[in-house]
């Protein structure tokens, strides 16, 4: 266990080193002098300008960057931005809403996904299970942002059940409307995952058997086809919230949230090339340990999976 | 060398190997089959199954009034989806302009329909660079295993934990910093580029794990015996045989393309401004929806968009069930 574990580990490495390497190298390719534009419309004295260039490592060529953002990885200190502000304590301000977020929106898809696409797999075919199916599709179709705003508009501007942006201020209770929003789409492939699996599982010898020794509806639901339909949907669930993450960009700009996504978007505006690839490489962080967690949890859910 | 076969008029493949004469009389009802026929093949059984649903006739006919429409745009309006007078901006529908004009002017209906064609645009040609490239490299790292595929692999574990959306936010926006002017094909392409740099790594792993199955069954080593050279056997072989998940997962990502091209240009890193399209529609539709008046100019594209999508999203779902021997049991 804990040597995979540890191999799991030392396979990351690479991939965090290889992906911050491919977004450095896009951030590198972009063109313009961010020190130029510090100076506004005063000339910049050459002097001034080598020294601040040196202080970001500007100087040197585009490998020896990387190194140096790698090395501020390691120690923790990734410097400040070209407008000198630190950028750990952009992303200490940002991570803690999206996270927040993110896991908002998880908590909905997981309940809803689950518990509405199990009573469509268990009565397959029904008119519930064809009414899901429609809605679901309908998720799937319309653009994230286009919900964004009928959600905003409906129930935060005309019904005022929900605060229509959230603002440097913010708190869980503002958070249930984008995280609402952020959630739908995958709700959709959760509630579908979910569904499948049921239905698979009803056919199952074991669920037979279950039911032929005479164990009441439910208690074969909750112990033989649950416990089983829910490996996939574990799977989905925790691999998605680096995804949710990301996918925040766009419901953080609808709904003003001061997270992640916005830091990012604005920083790739700017050309804050640093704050950038920290940005991206905490991202691809949460992807590979929730990735390693799922499998973790392989282990605990379906006790045929055995890491040696 | 007595001669035995009831005379075949040219040798099959494979037999022209044989160097010892065998007894065939009991092979003559084999050779009695006729060469000529063709045998039912995985696609024309996938065919005859996808006939017989009515999912696939629900998308193949919106991709149909979609093809039209993107060949035919003036068919259904006689308005120039570029001509803008502020002095119809919001103003209601009227004779030839069913859905009224957007805020500077513009017909709603008119630009809906010529903007399927860059949406639609992206959407393809991001699904077949795609495809293309997560097939080859699938196939490869698959079949050939080894250091060929520890390498790819591990690349496309690189690509595929980098968010989709913020690295071609990324791309897009290094791009419009070295050429922020391009006309609408050289736009499109470097969305699709920015779109498939980072996407085809779910291919990848998917056509890996078709060939990893396939390549040891029976009819592989069969071909082999033949006389089948081993790329012959990776192209004419398994790959065929492991397309079937490859082809709905794309048939899906379509529509999901379509979607993140409107997303990239509701950031305002899409297609430029002066480009006809879903996603800027939407794009300049947000102030609207703000205030909640003239909700008609994000209506018209947004539901566009939704049913294209869909289109695509049934198609596959119909392509799934028409492959899969196992969900034919439902």
């Amino acid at each position: 266990m804990w040597w995979y574990i540890g191999k799991r580990l030392l396979q990351t490495i690479p991939v965090i080193l290889g992906a911050t390497f491919i977004i450095w190298a896009l951030v590198f390719l972009r063109p313009g002098d961010p020190i130029l534009g510090l100076f506004g419309d005063k000339p910049a004295s050459p002097a001034v300008k080598a020294a601040i260039e040196h202080q970001y490592h500007l100087d040197e060529n585009f490998f020896v960057q990387w190194l140096y953002f790698l090395k501020g990885i390691f120690t923790f200190d990734l410097g400040d931005d070209f407008r000198g502000q630190a950028i750990s304590t952009q992303l200490q301000n940002a991570f803690p809403v999206t996270v927040t977020l993110a896991l908002m929106a998880l908590v909905f898809e997981a309940i809803f996904g689950v518990v509405l696409g199990t009573i469509a797999g268990l009565r397959r075919n029904g008119w519930f299970d064809s009414t899901m199916l429609v809605a679901t599709l309908i998720m799937l179709a319309i653009p994230i942002f286009v919900i964004g705003f009928v959600f905003q508009l409906f129930f935060g501007v005309k019904l005022g059940w929900a605060a229509v942006t959230v603002g440097g201020d913010w708190t869980v209770s503002k958070l249930i409307l984008p995280a609402v929003v952020l959630g739908i789409v995958d709700l959709a492939y959760t509630l579908r995952l979910t569904r499948t699996s049921v239905a698979e599982n009803l056919s199952a010898d074991h669920v037979r058997t279950a039911r032929a020794k005479g164990l009441s509806p439910g208690l074969v639901v909750r112990n033989h086809v649950l416990r089983n339909s829910l490996i996939p949907v574990t799977t989905h669930l925790g691999v998605n919230v680096g995804g949710l993450m990301a996918g925040a960009v766009i419901t953080e700009g609808i709904f003003n949230v001061p997270g992640v996504g916005n830091l990012a978007f604005r920083s790739i505006q700017q050309g804050q090339s640093t704050t950038v690839v920290s940005v991206v490489t905490v991202m691809v962080l949460v992807y590979v340990l929730m990735s390693l967690l799922v499998d973790l949890l392989y282990a605990v859910l379906d006790p045929r999976i055995r890491y040696a | 060398m007595p001669e035995t076969t009831t005379s075949p008029t040219r040798p099959r493949p494979g037999q022209e190997r044989f160097v010892a004469a065998i007894e065939e009389t009991p092979l003559q009802a084999i050779d009695a089959v006729d060469v000529g026929e063709v045998p039912e093949n995985q696609w024309r059984e996938a065919w005859k199954r996808l006939r017989r649903q009515p999912l696939f006739w629900i998308s193949a006919v919106i991709i149909f009034v979609l093809a039209v429409v993107i060949a035919f745009p003036g068919l259904f309006t006689n308005a120039d989806p570029q001509f803008k007078q502020l002095s119809d901006s919001f103003a209601p529908a009227r004779d030839g302009h069913p859905f009224g004009f957007t805020q500077q002017g513009g017909d709603v209906w008119a630009r809906t329909l010529y903007g399927a064609r860059a949406s639609v645009a992206v959407g393809v040609l991001t699904t077949v660079l795609v495809a293309v490239i997560g097939i080859i490299t699938g196939a490869v790292a698959g079949f050939y295993g080894g250091w060929v595929d520890t390498i790819l692999s591990r690349l496309s574990d690189i690509f595929f934990s980098i968010p989709l959306l913020l690295a071609s936010i990324v791309v897009i926006s290094v791009i419009n910093n070295v050429k922020p002017d391009r006309g609408f094909w050289l736009s499109v392409i470097v969305i699709v580029l920015a779109l498939a740099l980072f996407a085809w790594p779910q291919i990848t792993r998917q056509m890996r794990g078709a060939v990893l199955e396939v390549k040891n069954l029976e009819f592989v080593d069969a071909a082999t015996a033949i006389g089948a050279t081993r790329f012959k056997n990776l192209t004419r072989h398994i790959v065929p045989n492991a397309l079937a998940p490859v082809i709905v997962t794309a048939t899906i990502s379509l529509g999901v393309f379509i979607v993140a091209e409107a997303a990239l240009s509701f950031l305002g890193l899409g297609l430029p401004s002066n480009v006809v399209s879903w996603g800027n529609d939407l794009s300049d539709a947000q102030n609207q929806v703000r205030s909640g008046q003239h909700l008609v100019v994000m209506w018209v594209p947004a539901t566009a968009l939704a049913i294209t999508v869909l289109g695509f999203i049934l198609l596959g779902e119909a392509v799934r069930e028409a492959l899969d021997p196992k969900g034919r049991k439902a």
